[in-house]
């Protein structure tokens, strides 16, 4: 009986221990990538969170300046250039403000510690027809040095980078 | 020994403090609407300093080495916020982190209040842009009232108050809804 017991077991933990990796696998597989040749970015909404105009311009322009920095797209389109309306393998970047902390460059300067700004974007990504093929929160700070529009920045070379990583024709994946 | 060191500590913020304020109290009474474009204007490297000006219903933007204009009808938003930047800042500003004895963290406290202006303009094929420029502080309400009356949109009107913004409270600034 002990015998049979201890055979069971062994076998549901072998069962397992074969099972797991092929999940784990499953789960950290990236979904096939959609490669495009041209990107466009709309300007980033904040309905519901109170962004100055000064922070959504800036997210804005630092988008489409590090898109171009990173290469990989043929063009990056502005909202609303009538360019991108012939482009058959377009996606659209949507970008949503969900988050905004106005921290301060003086006391980050003085402190070292305080004085955080950072911005979640929700970025999701859509192709021609508007459905949707990549969703990603993306977070942009700045913690010791610069100025509060830095961390615009730095949400921009993250949102690049994923879109680099996930539709440029010439990405690694 | 310690009186010395003491004595150069004291100095060395002063004689920066002095050597940094000597150019700014002289651009001050420049006529104008000296403005830094901070970034958006195609053309023009970030945090360029130059003249902001409206000329020939075109919003024009002259640095040394650049000019760009934008015309007016094509701006589809004009909003003025107000800010604060370093005293010292660019490579002195990043000199001063060195300075012995907490001297740089000292220094980082002399803030100058900002005006900024941001633009939402359509590039010829319908392209959306957006430029912000800091200037000094006053500058930027007459610069909107100017450029709304020569007809560039807004969304957030712009108030009449002839007494200029340069007195206005914070409070009393627009903001985004």
């Amino acid at each position: 009986m002990k015998r049979i017991l201890n055979a069971t077991t062994l076998a549901v933990l072998l069962l397992g221990a074969h099972a797991a990796p092929a999940n784990l696998h499953a789960q950290a597989a990236p979904p096939p990538a959609k490669k495009a040749s041209a990107i466009q970015v709309l300007m980033i909404q904040s309905d519901e969170i109170k962004l100055p105009a000064e922070f959504q311009i800036s997210l804005y322009e630092n988008l489409i300046q590090q898109l171009e920095k990173q290469g990989g797209f043929q063009h990056v389109y502005r909202e609303g250039e009538h360019n991108a309306d012939g482009v058959a393998d377009l996606v659209v970047l949507h970008s949503t403000v969900r988050g905004f902390k106005k921290g301060s460059e003086r006391a980050r300067n003085v402190t070292t510690v305080a004085g955080k700004t950072s911005i979640d974007i929700h970025c999701q990504f859509t192709d021609k027809d508007g459905k949707s093929v990549l969703e990603r929160d993306l977070n942009g700070k700045v913690q010791f040095f610069g100025g509060n529009l830095r961390a615009t920045f730095d949400f921009a070379k993250k949102a690049a980078k994923l879109a680099h990583d996930n539709f440029a024709a010439n990405s690694v994946s | 020994m310690v009186l010395r060191s003491m004595r150069r500590a004291i100095i060395f913020p002063v004689a920066i403090l002095g050597f940094a304020a000597l150019p700014s109290v002289a651009q001050q009474p420049a006529a104008g609407n000296k403005a830094v474009q901070i970034t958006g204007l195609v053309g023009v490297k970030a945090n360029a300093s130059g003249n902001l000006t409206l000329e020939n219903g075109s919003l024009q933007f002259a640095t040394s080495g650049a000019k760009v204009s934008v015309p007016i009808h094509s701006v589809e938003d004009v909003i003025t916020d107000n800010d604060s930047q370093r005293v010292f800042r660019g490579t002195l500003g990043t000199l001063t982190m060195f300075a012995p004895y907490g001297g740089g963290r000292f220094l980082s406290l002399f803030r100058s209040k900002t005006d900024t202006l941001t633009i939402q303009y359509r590039d010829t094929d319908g392209g959306l842009h957006g430029a912000i420029f800091t200037m000094p502080v006053g500058k930027a309400d007459p610069f909107k009232k100017a450029l709304v009356s020569q007809g560039a949109h807004t969304t957030i009107p712009v108030q009449d108050d002839s007494s200029g913004s340069a007195a206005k409270p914070d409070a009393a600034k627009e903001k985004k809804p």
